[in-house]
């Protein structure tokens, strides 16, 4: 299925270099990306969360 | 009815002891160490078995594969000497706890995956996006392999606990549907019970061919990770 000759063969350049869903590299690159995207999401939202004012009984 | 029916699955005792690590440990009885060059012919008729099934599992491995060799080939010969006496009238199967199958599954499962990111980390990490994946499916991809990947241990133990299981209650409520129809009817008893023998027999190759299915899926997650 993972070809490294496929890596020589494809030539991407600028930020698909790094991020094309043909190379090992760059399929571990989008692999990551997609982690620490959810991470961050999961991140911003508990601080959201933390942050918003609670209503006071009066 | 009821309680008959689930009893056979209960964890085993006798006077007050749970009995069920002997019970597990008593199939290593069946397979006896050869001490000679030239042996008897249960332990000759058990090498043959073992040499055959090795040959044709560990054809698909390197040679950082085949360390585990006798790991896989205790897995097969653990599971389906356990199914087979658990055919037997009254035996209790440790393969129908849930627990027992996970306890197998989920180490060896884990054992694969950390060999594989120890190893070849950026092809392991790789593997979660298959290759050519159009750019707006790449995140929903990486998630459903994620998700694909971490229910592996989980498929592995319940296949068989169910498939075992199932097969045990069909046995016991064909039987007593057997039995019940013979004071009402003598043929439809004799077709039952001739259903029951077909499904005895189909329970002898389901206990086989789940031991070598859970095999050769460790063995597949094993080759993926090598």
């Amino acid at each position: 299925m993972t070809n490294p000759e496929m890596d020589a063969q494809v030539h991407f350049t600028d930020i698909k270099k790094h991020f094309n869903s043909y190379t090992l590299t760059s399929r571990m690159n989008w692999v990551l990306a997609t982690y620490e995207g959810i991470a961050l999401m999961i991140l911003y939202f508990k601080l959201r969360s933390t942050k918003a004012p609670t209503v006071k009984a009066t | 009815m009821n309680e008959n029916l689930f009893a056979s699955f209960a964890a085993p005792s006798m006077m007050g002891l749970p009995i069920v690590v002997l019970i597990v440990m008593f199939p290593s009885v069946l397979f006896p160490t050869p001490s000679r060059l030239i042996n008897n012919r249960l332990i000759s008729i058990q090498q043959w078995l073992i040499q055959l099934t090795s040959k044709q599992m560990l054809a698909i491995h390197n040679q950082k594969g085949q360390t585990w060799a006798l790991m896989l080939m205790s897995l097969i010969l653990f599971i389906s000497s356990t199914n087979l006496l658990g055919l037997l009238p009254h035996s209790f199967t440790p393969t129908t706890q849930l627990s027992m199958n996970l306890g197998m599954a989920i180490p060896l499962w884990a054992g694969t995956v950390i060999t594989g990111f120890r190893y070849k980390t950026k092809a392991s990490l790789a593997h979660f996006l298959p290759q050519g994946t159009p750019l707006p499916l790449i995140p929903m991809l990486v998630v459903i392999e994620t998700i694909s990947l971490l229910i592996q241990p989980m498929a592995l133990a319940v296949r068989l606990t169910a498939n075992i299981t199932a097969g045990h209650l069909l046995i016991h409520l064909i039987g007593g549907a057997t039995l019940a129809l013979i004071n009402i009817s003598a043929t439809t008893a004799f077709i039952t019970f001739i259903i029951l023998i077909l499904l005895t027999i189909l329970e002898f190759a389901v206990a086989l061919i789940q031991a070598y299915v859970f095999t050769l899926l460790v063995s597949l997650y094993l080759h993926d990770n090598t």
